[in-house]
C-alpha cells in the first residue's frame, strides 16, 4: 500500500514537472490537426496542378471537346478515341519512331556516360576541370542547344558538316543532317547524346565512387586482374546506378519534345515525328482536345507501366 | 609457404612516419604476432608486405625473391582485412571461391567446390554459403574474410585483427582453431593485434611495435619475462604490470640508475597484517575484484595505487591493512630501458 502511494506521488510529481505539449498552447489544436495544417498547402497545390488536370484529361478523353471551341456542346463518346488511336497506323509509326529514338539514345549515352565516368574516376591531374567541362552541355537551356545545333548542322556554314568533311573527305554541303530522311533521326540523337551523356556520367560516377577502395585492395591481393576487377566488381556494383540513369533517360526521352521541335519539328516528312510531336499537332494545331487527351493518357499509361516494371527489376538488382 | 624477410623498411605518410626502419625475418611455418596499440604501424606493415603500400626505403623479399616493387598479385600473399572487405554483391560461396578463380592459376570447378566447402565447414559457415555476403552478422562476415584467405595456399597469410569484431566465446574458439589450422597447414602467418591474449596464445614469436619501430621480438615467454623496456612490459600481462617509483620499497636492493620498478601482479606477495591488528601494515586495500578463479586486489601504498593478484580463496577485503613485498621486480632506468 505504501508502495502504490509512492508510485502515485512520483507520477503526480512527474506530471507536474512535464511542460504541457506545444499544441495545447496553440488554441486547442491536436497534433494531427497541426500536421494537416502544415501539409495542406502542398496538398492543395498538388491537387490543383497535378491531380485535377489528370482527372480532367481523363474526362476529356471520352468526349469530343475542342479547346478552340469552348462553347460548343460536349458530347460523350465513350472509348471511341482510344479505339481509333490504337488502330491508327500513323500513331504506331510515331510510337516506333519514339521507341527507336529512346533505345538508340539510351544505349549510346549509357555506354559513353559509363566509360567517361570510368575515365574521370581515375584521379588524374585536373580531373575536376575536365568534369566541369564535360558537365557544361547539361547545364545549358535546351532552347539554346537546339538553336546552335541547328546552326552547326547547316550544310553550307555549319561546323559539324565541316568537321565531318574534314574527317571523311566528303564535301560539307553534300549532306543535310536535318533535311535528310536517313540522317535527321541521327542528328537528334547526336544532339541529345551531346547534351545528356554528362548526366549519365554523373550518376555512373556516383556509383563508381560508392565502391570502397578496400574492395579493390582485396581483389588485388586475390590476384584479380584489372580486367576481372572491372567485370566482377566495378560493373556489378555500379549496375544499380547505371540502371537508374537508364530509367531517368528513358522517361525523359520517351516524352522528348523540345529538341525535336527545335531541330526538325518532326520532319523531314514524319521521320522524326515522335509521339510528343504528334500529340502537340493534334492538341494545338488541329485542336482535337478530346482525341489528344486520350493519346496523352495512353502515353502516360505506357511510360508509367514500363517504368514500374523497370523499377521492380532495378530493386531486384539492388537486393542481389 | 616460404620465408619472408623485411629489411629496414620505412614508410611515411606526409609528415608522419608510420613504419620506421623495420626489420623482421619470418621463417617458414612461423606464426608471428605484431602487438601494439592503435596507430603503432602494425597495419601499415601488413600492407607493405602485401604490396598495397610501397615502402619509402628498405627491401622486402618473399621466398628469397625481391618483391619490393612487385604488385600484390605477384607476391602470393593472402590478406584478412580488419573491415572484412567482402565483395558485397557476391554470395558467401562466391566470396570464398573468388581467389581460387584467378586466371593466373586455373583450378578445376570441382576442386574449387571441395576447397570452399572444407574451409566453410572449418569456420562453421557452411549453412551460409548461399547467403549474400552483406546479409551476415559481423562475426560471420569476419569468418568469411578469414575463409577467403584460408582457401588459398599463399607464401604468407597476413591477418589484420581478424578476430576483433567477434564475441568473446567465438574469439576464443577461433583463436584455437586458427592455431590448429596453422599447425596443420604449416602456414606462415603474420598476425596483427592489440589483444595480448591473442598474442600470447597463438604466436610462435611476438613482435612488440611502438610508433613504427619494432621494440622487441621473441617468444611470448621471453617477451613476458624479459621485456626489453617498460613499454614492452606494459603490453603484456592482465592486469597490466605495476610501474612504481624506485624508492617505494626502501628495503629492496636495487641496481644503480633504477628509476622505476616493474611489479607484475603475480610477483608481489601480499599478506594481511597479523589477525586482528588491522591498522598496522603499509598498504590499504581499496577494492577487490572477484573474477572467480582469481582476485584482483587494488592496494594503495603510501599514495601509490597497485594492482595485485590473490588466490580465489583469499579473504582479503576492502579496508584491510596489508603488507606488500616485491618478489621478482624488473628494474628500469629513467628512459624506461631495462637494467
Amino acid at each position: 500500500m505504501n508502495d502504490t502511494s509512492t508510485v502515485r506521488r512520483l507520477a503526480t510529481r512527474a506530471a507536474e514537472a512535464t511542460p504541457p505539449p506545444v499544441v495545447a498552447r496553440v488554441g486547442g489544436l491536436g497534433d494531427r490537426a497541426i500536421a494537416w495544417l502544415f501539409i495542406a498547402p502542398t496538398i492543395v497545390l498538388l491537387l490543383a496542378i497535378n491531380i485535377f488536370p489528370l482527372i480532367w484529361t481523363i474526362y476529356l478523353s471520352f468526349t469530343n471537346f475542342r479547346a478552340n471551341r469552348p462553347n460548343a456542346a460536349v458530347e460523350w463518346l465513350g472509348t471511341r478515341w482510344y479505339t481509333s488511336i490504337l488502330t491508327d497506323p500513323d500513331i504506331w509509326a510515331a510510337m516506333q519512331v519514339t521507341a527507336r529514338f529512346v533505345v538508340a539514345t539510351i544505349v549510346i549515352q549509357t555506354v559513353l556516360g559509363f566509360l567517361l565516368a570510368v575515365l574521370i574516376d581515375k584521379k588524374f591531374r585536373g580531373h575536376g576541370f575536365w568534369t566541369t567541362l564535360i558537365l557544361l552541355p547539361m547545364m545549358l537551356s535546351p532552347a539554346v542547344v537546339g538553336n546552335f545545333w541547328t546552326f552547326l548542322f547547316q550544310p553550307q556554314i555549319g561546323l559539324f558538316n565541316y568537321a565531318v568533311s574534314f574527317v571523311t573527305g566528303l564535301p560539307p554541303s553534300s549532306f543535310q543532317m536535318l533535311g535528310d530522311v536517313s540522317l535527321a533521326p541521327w542528328a537528334i540523337a547526336i544532339v541529345d547524346t551531346w547534351m545528356w551523356t554528362p548526366y549519365v556520367m554523373l550518376i555512373c560516377l556516383a556509383g563508381l565512387r560508392s565502391i570502397p577502395d578496400y574492395i579493390y585492395e582485396a581483389a588485388e591481393v586475390d590476384r584479380a586482374s584489372k580486367w576481372r576487377q572491372f567485370w566482377s566488381i566495378t560493373l556489378p556494383m555500379a549496375l544499380p546506378f547505371i540502371m537508374l540513369a537508364v530509367l531517368f533517360r528513358g522517361i525523359e526521352n520517351f516524352k522528348m519534345f523540345d529538341m525535336v521541335n527545335l531541330l526538325t519539328g518532326g520532319g523531314p516528312g514524319s521521320t522524326t515525328e515522335v509521339a510528343s510531336i504528334s500529340l502537340k499537332r493534334e492538341a494545338f494545331e488541329k485542336w482535337r482536345t478530346g482525341y489528344s487527351s486520350a493519346f496523352a493518357i495512353i502515353l502516360f499509361v505506357t511510360v508509367f507501366g514500363l517504368a514500374n516494371i523497370y523499377v521492380k527489376a532495378l530493386n531486384r538488382v539492388k537486393q542481389r | 609457404m616460404a620465408d619472408v624477410s623485411i629489411r629496414n623498411v620505412t614508410k611515411r605518410f606526409g609528415d608522419t612516419t608510420a613504419v620506421s626502419d623495420l626489420s623482421i625475418d619470418i621463417a617458414d611455418g612461423e606464426f608471428i604476432v605484431l602487438l601494439g596499440p592503435t596507430g603503432a604501424g602494425k597495419t601499415t606493415t601488413l600492407r607493405l608486405i602485401a604490396g598495397l603500400e610501397a615502402p619509402d626505403a628498405g627491401r622486402l623479399s618473399i621466398a628469397g625473391r625481391d618483391v619490393t616493387k612487385a604488385p600484390p598479385a605477384a607476391r602470393d600473399v593472402a590478406f584478412v582485412f580488419q573491415q572484412y572487405s567482402l565483395y558485397p554483391h557476391l554470395s558467401v560461396y562466391d566470396n570464398l571461391a573468388f581467389p581460387l578463380r584467378s586466371p593466373i592459376r586455373p583450378m578445376a570447378k570441382a576442386a574449387i567446390d571441395a576447397k570452399v566447402r572444407t574451409i566453410a565447414a572449418m569456420l562453421k559457415i557452411e549453412d551460409k554459403l548461399a547467403n549474400k555476403a552483406t546479409k551476415l552478422s559481423g562475426g560471420q562476415m569476419q569468418r568469411v574474410a578469414i575463409g577467403r584467405a584460408l582457401v588459398r595456399d599463399p607464401a604468407i597469410y597476413l591477418m589484420d585483427e581478424p578476430l576483433s569484431s567477434l564475441d568473446a566465446k567465438l574469439r576464443a574458439d577461433l583463436r584455437l582453431e586458427l592455431k590448429r589450422i596453422q599447425a596443420e597447414l604449416g602456414a606462415t602467418i603474420l598476425y596483427v593485434t592489440h589483444d595480448q591474449t591473442e598474442a600470447m596464445t597463438m604466436a610462435s614469436r611476438i613482435g612488440v611495435i611502438d610508433r613504427g619501430r619494432l621494440v622487441q621480438i621473441g617468444t611470448p615467454r621471453e617477451i613476458y619475462e624479459n621485456p626489453f623496456n617498460a613499454y614492452v612490459a606494459q603490453r603484456l600481462g592482465q592486469p597490466a604490470i605495476n610501474l612504481v617509483d624506485a624508492g617505494l620499497f626502501p628495503d629492496l636492493a636495487i641496481p644503480q640508475r633504477t628509476a622505476t620498478l616493474g611489479l607484475r601482479t603475480e610477483h608481489v606477495a601480499i599478506a594481511r597484517v597479523g589477525g586482528a591488528a588491522r591498522g598496522e601494515g603499509r598498504g590499504l586495500v581499496r577494492r577487490v575484484e572477484h573474477l572467480g578463479d582469481q582476485n584482483h586486489i587494488h592496494v594503495e601504498l603510501d599514495g601509490t595505487p597497485l594492482v595485485l593478484l590473490a588466490d580465489a580463496d583469499s579473504d582479503i577485503g576492502a579496508g584491510d591493512r596489508v603488507d606488500v613485498r616485491p618478489e621478482r621486480p624488473l628494474f628500469f632506468d629513467r628512459e624506461g630501458a631495462r637494467l
